[in-house]
């Protein structure tokens, strides 16, 4: 695109990110401060994901986009649109086909391979925030490992819910040491993280944080002994593909009570299709 | 039977269409051009070029017209196009005392070394709606008989001579730079200032105003507001001196603040700061206002208010960054939605069922259809 | 002979990165980079290419002694405008052989609240080999690897498995030898076998 440089970030500010994955990669679940820029869409909508997708794209690259495990949803075609636009990549549905995915809120659920790279955007990095809102005070408690109030706050729903009642940003453990929030994902893609063979990434631009797991870490979602954890189940099956291992969306189809669960991942559960005709 | 939605490109594109449509407005009435924008609307158009941190009315009075007016919006587009523009050169300290004056008021004395100049103010105008506007009647020339101010000494500095003010202090260490590194809490009051010139204007107008209802009361004089032009100089090193690449209009405030001192220091009048682009004179007396009650830690001051609060004030006082994030709950979180939906579901299963007594295993990871259909309608 | 530059500063930077990346996070493959060589042996055309990939104005590099020299300061100068420390401890990466570990030098090591804020070593070494004396686990590490350094490398290996110790803070390193380069993250378990 004339005016801008490839991928949209000068190289100054690419380099400056790159630096910072460096260190998020040597050091497992930390969240490594960094010099977020503004990019030309709002805050919230994706713009931590996108610096570090610009900062770690070439022009030989696949990129996918994601937005609810869909690569038809508004949010997703914007993204996806903007880095052909400006870094003029070729772009897939296809998740194997990706060398570079960027994701919100979900994991696909074919299997990612090695050398794949998953970028998730990220709006409060911090696991702890929602306990203690200062980050002066966060930051001292991974310093010292201090996570007791994370499971206090998870053994006070299950005192009163009977339940854990966290269901998406379920809080990890990476490699034994940085409680780390996998940002809003649905529990059920927890076990994805764990011993992942590609690379995952982690940007949060308006807070100004990026992390990463490197392939082959341990992630353990938090739990109790008598409470292990768990993740989502559905009775149904996807009304499309008919997959019973797959994160389910409920579609209302009427006024009258009338629903249905289909995929969230919509390149798996084509393809899913495709194979079943 | 269900059809996944395809076609998200093609709403996008339509959704701009009809946006530019909307901007334009009644193809009968002119089209508002960029200049009428920048000499007319020129209060919003410094609104703007402050809380972008970019100075360039022309491209802020654009942002504007392409924002249909939505001074977030505008302040964002001139925000993100602040982001690609190289940096060419650091420029010296700004000499406000040296500035050309438009306007300069003391709310301390009554008179001062260089006189009250009200300038352009709406301060003593009666709200009344004037209706010659509305007839598109025409407005005279400002008849220029007096010859332009002499600068005027800053009246701080007057108190200061006397030493009933602390002294501000440059202590020659390199300033935080805001738009490039991120904030390490707590931030020294030279990054505190800088978030406090970008923050919102309505958000700083609020927080300044709890402090004057007892929220963090500090006492404060307008000890001097000025605005006028002032001259931006680059150090060259070729010619080793300074040289000056052209002036910019800026607004200061300069808060007087009950006093501090110790057993060690004599009392002492302390000070708030506001500095903005522009004519934005509300802007600064607000930012003065709340730079003086986050002193509250470093003047030995109780925390009371939640504008004396740091951290609090400065992570949500950018108005981009705040916008975005609460506007961010319009995107889809179908998934997230369906991991509650699914936990409240079984929750209210397990309720039912210790309710009745039937003995249902509690703690069941799976929903059943039934109880699902009948859900959402269900009042209990 | 003057130091070469990248022919394609975007692409090319963007190429180096990326292994870079994969080295830091898969500890102990090796990558081999296409740089242009610089002139001298010392400095490798991986090492050099990863000075290119990571330095500018905002860097700050140490340069162990056996390293510095005019040509060197003036090619890292004029081609990054990264500034020169004399301070190790602040800076952002050491030039250094393995040998320079064996003193006790004050690199930055970070915080705990910041570990980040720590030195990266930049190693030219003489060998680096898949298989060897070393062997490392940990993240990014699937069952365990091995790297064969030679015995200079003792006093470095010694240094990086103090790593374990420090945890969260640390050092990481880029070990190059030639065009080849792996990266040891403080993250890495360390183990020499005999």
């Amino acid at each position: 695109m004339n005016g801008y440089n490839f991928a949209y970030l000068d190289e100054q500010t690419k380099r400056m990110i790159r630096r910072a994955l460096l260190k998020a990669v040597a050091i497992p679940g930390y969240q490594v401060p960094f010099g977020g820029r503004e990019m030309p869409m709002p805050y919230g909508w994706g713009t931590g994901g996108m610096q570090l997708t610009a900062s770690i794209l070439g022009a030989d690259d696949v990129l996918k986009v994601i937005d609810q495990g869909a690569d038809d949803t508004t949010n997703a075609v914007s993204i996806r649109a903007f880095f052909e636009r400006v870094a003029g990549v070729e772009t897939t549905t296809v998740t194997p086909a990706a060398s570079v995915i960027q994701t919100r809120h979900r994991i696909p659920e074919t299997p990612l391979e090695p050398g794949q790279i998953l970028v998730f955007q990220v709006p409060i990095p911090e696991p702890l925030r929602f306990i203690e809102p200062s980050e002066q005070e966060t930051r001292l408690m991974h310093a010292l490992e201090e996570y007791g109030v994370m499971h206090v706050k998870l053994y006070e729903d299950i005192a009163r819910h009977g339940h854990i009642a966290t269901t998406y940003a379920y809080p990890v453990k990476v490699d034994g040491r940085y409680v780390m929030d996998p940002s809003p994902i649905p529990k059920f893609d927890n076990p994805k993280l764990d011993m992942s063979p590609a690379l995952l990434l982690f940007g949060a631009g308006r807070e100004k944080r990026l992390y990463a797991i490197p392939p082959h870490t341990r992630v353990e979602s938090l739990d109790f002994e008598d409470h292990p954890f768990e993740i989502q189940r559905w009775e149904q099956r996807c009304a499309l593909c008919a997959s019973d291992k797959s994160f389910l969306d409920e579609v209302i189809t009427d006024d009258a009570g009338g629903r249905m669960f289909v995929c969230s991942d919509t390149d798996y559960c084509l393809t899913r299709r495709g194979e079943l005709s | 039977m269900y059809v996944a939605v395809k076609g998200g490109e093609r709403a996008i594109a339509n959704a701009h269409r009809l946006l530019a449509d909307r901007r334009r407005g009644d193809r009968e009435q002119a089209e508002l051009e960029v200049d009428q924008i920048q000499g007319q609307l020129r209060l919003a158009v410094d609104r703007v070029m402050s809380e972008a941190s970019l100075y360039d009315p022309e491209l802020a009075a654009l942002a504007i017209k392409q924002a249909s007016g939505d001074m977030i919006e505008a302040v964002f587009l001139l925000r993100a196009y602040r982001t690609t523009l190289p940096r060419l050169a650091v420029s010296e300290p700004l000499d406000t005392g040296a500035m050309r004056i438009e306007r300069r008021i003391s709310a301390t004395y009554k008179d001062i070394p260089g006189g009250q100049v009200l300038g352009p103010t709406y301060d003593y105008t009666h709200r009344l709606l004037d209706f010659l506007l509305l007839a598109e009647g025409e407005t005279p020339p400002v008849e220029s008989s007096e010859p332009p101010l002499a600068p005027c000494p800053q009246i701080l500095e007057l108190l200061d001579a006397e030493g009933l003010i602390e002294r501000e202090r440059d202590d020659g260490s390199e300033p935080a730079d805001i738009t490039r590194d991120p904030p390490d809490y707590p931030v020294d009051r030279a990054a505190r200032l800088q978030m406090l010139a970008r923050g919102d204007e309505g958000y700083l107008l609020a927080l300044g105003y709890s402090t004057q209802r007892g929220y963090g009361r500090n006492h404060p004089f307008a000890g001097e507001i000025r605005l006028g032009q002032v001259e931006v100089e680059i150090f060259a090193e070729e010619w080793g001196e300074a040289v000056c690449v052209g002036e910019i209009a800026l607004s200061e405030c300069q808060m007087i603040n009950q006093f501090g001192g110790s057993r060690e220091a004599a009392p002492q009048f302390t000070r708030g700061y506001g500095l903005a682009f522009g004519h934005s004179e509300r802007k600064t007396l607000a930012m003065a206002l709340v730079d003086r009650a986050l002193r509250a830690e470093e003047l030995g001051e109780p925390i009371q208010g939640p504008a004396q609060q740091a951290e609090f004030v400065l992570a949500h006082a950018d108005n981009v960054e705040a916008s975005g994030f609460v506007s961010h709950l319009k995107l889809p979180h179908y998934v997230d939605f369906q991991s509650e939906l699914e936990l409240l579901r079984r929750l209210r299963r397990e309720h039912e069922a210790r309710r009745q007594g039937t003995g249902q295993e509690a703690g069941s990871p799976t929903s059943t259809t039934d109880e699902r259909a009948a859900a959402p309608g269900d009042p209990a | 002979m003057p130091w070469p530059t990248l022919n394609d500063p975007v692409h090319d930077s963007q190429r180096l990165f990326r292994q870079l990346l994969t080295a830091m996070s898969e500890p102990g493959t090796l990558h081999t980079l296409e740089v242009p060589s610089p002139p001298g042996d010392d400095i490798g055309p991986a090492l050099w290419g990863v000075l290119l990939t990571l330095c500018d104005l905002d860097t700050r590099v140490w340069l162990a002694p056996a390293l510095d020299g005019p040509a060197l300061q003036e090619a890292l100068v004029f081609h990054t405008g990264c500034r020169l420390t004399a301070d190790p401890a602040e800076a952002d990466f050491a030039l250094v052989t393995p040998g320079v570990l064996a003193e006790p030098i004050a690199f930055a090591l970070g915080s705990d609240e910041y570990p980040d804020r720590s030195t990266t070593l930049l190693v030219a070494l003489d060998t680096l080999e898949p298989a060897g004396e070393w062997y490392l686990t940990g993240p990014g590490i699937a069952l365990q690897r091995q790297l064969g350094l030679g015995v200079a490398a003792a006093p470095l290996m010694a240094r990086l498995a103090a790593n374990r110790g420090s945890f969260p803070c640390g050092l990481d390193a880029i070990l190059t030898c030639g065009a080849r380069l792996a990266a040891l993250p403080r993250s890495t378990r360390i183990e020499e076998v005999a």
